[in-house]
């Protein structure tokens, strides 16, 4: 009925038909086996939670009012047995490979029963991500086998990623901040490496994580052109835990404080900073480190977005067994209508949390930072390749300087900013849909309950808590609005200007 | 906004804020560790002693004999700074309230006017429900002169503190409900641990269980429904004034933040979103203020349908300041979720003061139908 290039014409014009529908246009290119493999994990997550989240959430949350110190030791080592902390890892470096989309299912599963027992096991995957998504493939390979290592020793061995300092939350994770931003952790060029100073705050799992990704700036005056990013590990000198925060909820998660006090990290540490990253693209640093940051938060945002679909599940699971065992005027509360309609809604507040980083991950997929993992050949061969082809064939090519020079020009140079936004801004969506649909399902859930529900002991108040942290970090959701501006709304209207009011 | 409106009454409000200022502000997270941190007893006693414990209980019982207006005014400037003294003063209000409607004042003047400590004066009493709904009550029989309590009824407000507990029962095969005076020492009467709760952490609850206690009526048999309404159609407002308080609070700290805090090289308060997040609280603890202050006025003059008009209000408050304390943390960022600023205990305190008096949408339910003319389906058959 119409030419192709009729077609192409009015699928351009805004609303780009490629920035919506993710999730059809994603449908024909994924690998069938994803199927298969996420129906494996969400079975693992339901026998967590029943194993051990579900008896243990809410006994857990009372010991850390108990003990503000508490540190989940016991429940590290459970999902370093259960293997959770190389669960999606690449088998490129020696993980156990699952697509990374199932992780999301994982969260909400698990997320639906406890957010902070959730973030003992997923904030590892924000430092696996930071470091990742440098594509210093060496030190990349060094860390990560030293996780697996952790898996196989039973000494876990977790990432942390530290961005956050006292003076700059939100100006860190959007370049156009940062650079009119306060920060002051420094990092001096020396000979060999760099010497870091400064704090970095609300740091999850900081006290119970071996290595944590850490960035500084070289020039406190320009850090969004001198960002260092670097591996530091616990026991380094220089390096110290300060406060434990004292948390709402998801205190089962400890948020720490780390010093860094003339803190040497020798090169072989530095995960990129303006010198490596130039050798393999010419564009503006500024410019590769918003890159940086997109690839890392569109795979964690999403995940964030299922952590807000979790707690919203979580409610409303409350909210049913409530009206299912509770009578009102002789009949059951869940035969009133009212009671039905709301339950209606909660269900929906779910459904659309999931549609929406489902469609996230469909765009991280097709578009986004592990579009090349999830190519059908490339996912098949990670997939059937037995691991020891991966151990004795691809690994010692990850330790060439060229594989890194590769995959940062992939990232920066060859890999399409439309592409980059599409993601980035789908990701935002999925993480402010889920986190507020989690909110509005526990306020539902504790008006039904009244009562019942202001108790420890019920669950639902813990929900509550643990919920309005989703809110907050990984960018608050007023920063994930305008991401979504910036990256699906503002590149089709030239005037549109962000941040700059 | 109620003292601008009545002049007399800023004593009161001066009271009350000074009072916060000296005894709760800078303990606010200290008295908020309880049940895992001891409770403020001291603070107790000297609400006790400045009367706050029996602001609408007539002189001549033992309280200060003030109406709705000054209890109002009292409890907003206390939540400001604690919601859980908040707490302690409307459950007292609330039983003495209950104990008037049903006319025990001579019960109620052997109580409180012979009082000599906080613990005495108190009286326990489950202020977060409707005894008509939803609650598994005791049992009450008739043993002479007295009766006695079997059973158990959950979340007793002070329980673990007060001497005793007003507590609502069913008599034998009664279709109503009846209050009942119960001494929480009896040796049949087994509490609780303080039950760990979203808020509210220094105003503790207990689950209590009665094995044959004798108790004293208040009022008469089966008219408890009777009694509970004419009480809890003016603490409506009180519990209204706790949230307008707890959202100024919110609001206050809020502000003070979004002016010191840079992001992006600019106080946040100069970023329009952050303005807009600053407004829209504003706009709600200002209609909470509004709310509040005329539904004092409808029950001072009890004018037709002032029950109703209160609890409209306070209906609307409470989902107000679930809002408005959600976006107070939002303001303060990750510092917002710690312990050591006051916006997320006003974010669990909010939602504790909509549970008064029982669950929001049955309330809504119970509104409708009267306002229709219809039975509450709550009332005793
Ligand atoms: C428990 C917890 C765990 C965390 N874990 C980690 C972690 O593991 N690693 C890590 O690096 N960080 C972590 N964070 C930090 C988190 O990402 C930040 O808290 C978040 O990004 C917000 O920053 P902030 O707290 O400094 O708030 P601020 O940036 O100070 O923001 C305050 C308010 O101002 C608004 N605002 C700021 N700038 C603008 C603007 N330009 N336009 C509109 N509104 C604006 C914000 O939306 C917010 O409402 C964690 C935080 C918490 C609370």
């Amino acid at each position: 009925m119409l030419s192709r290039g009729e077609i192409a014409d009015r699928l351009s014009s805004y609303p780009a038909f490629e920035d919506t529908m993710l999730g059809l246009q994603y449908a024909p290119r994924m690998p069938k086996a994803m199927v298969k493999e996420t129906r494996e994990v969400v079975a693992i997550a339901r026998k967590f939670n029943e194993e051990v989240a579900r008896p243990s959430a809410l006994v857990l949350d009372r010991r850390t009012h108990e003990d503000p110190d508490y540190l989940p030791w016991e429940l590290v080592e459970e999902a370093n047995r259960r293997g959770f902390y190389t669960m999606w890892i690449p088998k490129l470096f020696g993980g156990k490979g699952f697509n990374l989309p199932s992780m999301s299912s994982f969260s909400e599963e698990v997320g639906s029963v406890c957010l902070g027992i959730m973030n003992v096991i997923g904030v590892h995957y924000l430092g696996v991500a930071g470091l990742m998504t440098s594509y210093n493939t060496p030190l990349i390979r060094r860390v990560l086998s030293e996780v697996v290592q952790g898996e196989k020793t039973g000494k876990p061995c977790l990432i942390a990623l530290a961005i956050t300092e006292p003076g700059a939350g939100t100006d860190v994770e959007e370049m156009e901040l940062l650079e009119k931003g306060k920060v002051t952790c420094h990092a001096r060029r020396v000979k060999g490496g760099y010497i870091v100073n400064g704090r970095k705050i609300f740091i999850s799992m900081g006290h119970v994580s071996t290595w944590t990704a850490l960035y500084g700036y070289s020039d406190l005056k320009n850090p969004s052109e001198t960002t260092v990013g670097m591996m530091v590990k616990l026991g380094m000198k220089g390096f110290s835990l300060g406060t434990h925060e004292n948390k709402m909820g998801q205190r089962v998660c400890p948020a720490s404080e780390l010093i860094f006090e003339d803190c040497f990290v020798p090169d072989d540490q530095v995960i990129a900073d303006a010198q490596s990253v130039r050798k393999c693209s010419k564009k503006p640093l500024k410019e590769i480190n918003m890159r940086y940051m997109d690839y890392t938060m569109s795979a964690t945002r999403a995940g964030v977005g299922a952590f807000g679909t979790g707690a919203a599940r979580g409610a409303f699971e409350k909210a049913l067994a409530f009206a299912n065992e509770t009578e009102l005027h002789g009949k059951p509360l869940i035969n009133h209508e009212w009671v039905q309609c709301m339950l209606a809604e909660m269900y929906k507040n779910v459904m659309l949390g999931r549609l929406a980083y489902m469609e996230a991950n469909c765009a991280n997929g097709l578009r986004g930072a592990y579009k090349l993992l999830q190519l059908k050949p490339m996912y098949y061969y990670q997939k059937y390749m037995p691991q020891a082809y991966f151990d004795r064939v691809v690994s010692p090519l990850l330790e060439k300087e060229s594989s890194t020079w590769l995959m940062r020009k992939m990232a920066y140079d060859w890999h399409d900013l439309a592409d980059d936004r599409c993601a980035s801004g789908w990701a935002s969506l999925a993480k402010f849909t889920g986190t507020d649909f989690g909110i509005r399902n526990c306020q539902m859930a504790i008006e039904l309950m009244g009562q019942a529900g202001l108790r420890q002991d019920r669950g639902v108040e813990k929900i509550l808590r643990d919920a309005k942290l989703v809110q907050i970090y990984e960018g608050t959701n007023q920063l994930n609005r305008l991401n979504l501006f910036k990256c699906l709304i503002a590149p089709a209207h030239p005037k549109a200007k962000i941040f700059a009011e | 906004m109620l003292s601008s409106f009545n002049t007399d009454l800023k004593p009161f409000e001066e009271l009350a804020g000074s009072f916060a200022a000296k005894e709760l502000v800078k303990k606010v997270e200290e008295h908020d560790r309880h049940p895992f941190g001891p409770f403020f007893s001291d603070v107790l006693d000297k609400a006790y002693e400045v009367g706050f414990l029996g602001v609408m209980l007539p002189e001549e019982l033992g309280g200060i004999g003030q109406d709705i207006r000054a209890l109002c005014i009292i409890l907003d400037s206390i939540c400001r700074a604690d919601g859980s003294l908040g707490g302690i003063i409307f459950t007292s209000a609330l039983a003495q309230e209950v104990m008037l409607a049903a006319g025990a004042h001579k019960e109620a003047g052997k109580i409180f006017s012979k009082a000599a400590s906080a613990k005495e004066f108190l009286v326990a009493y489950p202020s977060f429900c409707n005894p008509g709904q939803l609650v598994k009550l005791p049992h009450a029989t008739k043993s002479g002169r007295n009766y006695l309590l079997t059973g158990e009824i959950e979340y007793v407000v002070m329980g673990g503190i007060a001497s005793r507990a007003l507590i609502p029962a069913r008599i034998d095969d009664q279709a109503g409900y009846s209050f009942l005076l119960a001494d929480l020492s009896d040796k049949g009467l087994e509490k609780s641990e303080p039950v760990f709760s979203l808020g509210f952490h220094a105003c503790p609850a207990v689950d209590v269980t009665f094995k044959g206690v004798k108790a004293r009526l208040v009022g008469e048999e089966g008219r408890g429904s009777v009694y509970f309404d004419a009480a809890s159609r003016k603490m409506h407002v009180a519990a209204a004034a706790m949230n307008a308080g707890i959202m100024k609070g919110s609001f206050n700290e809020a502000l003070a933040y979004a002016k010191e805090r840079f992001q992006g090289g600019r106080e946040i308060i100069n970023w329009s979103e952050v303005s807009m997040i600053l407004a829209n609280m504003l706009i709600k603890a200002n209609v909470a203020d509004l709310c509040v202050a005329q539904a004092c006025q409808a029950v001072r003059q009890e004018n037709g349908q002032w029950g109703r008009h209160c609890m409209a209000a306070a209906l609307h408050v409470h989902e107000l300041a679930c809002d408005a304390t959600s976006d107070g943390i939002q303001v303060l960022g990750g510092n917002g979720y710690m312990k050591d600023y006051g916006q997320e205990k006003r974010y669990r305190d909010a939602r504790q003061v909509q549970a008064l008096l029982g669950i929001a949408p049955l309330k809504k339910i119970a509104l409708i139908r009267e306002a229709a003319g219809l039975d509450d389906p709550c009332a005793p058959a």
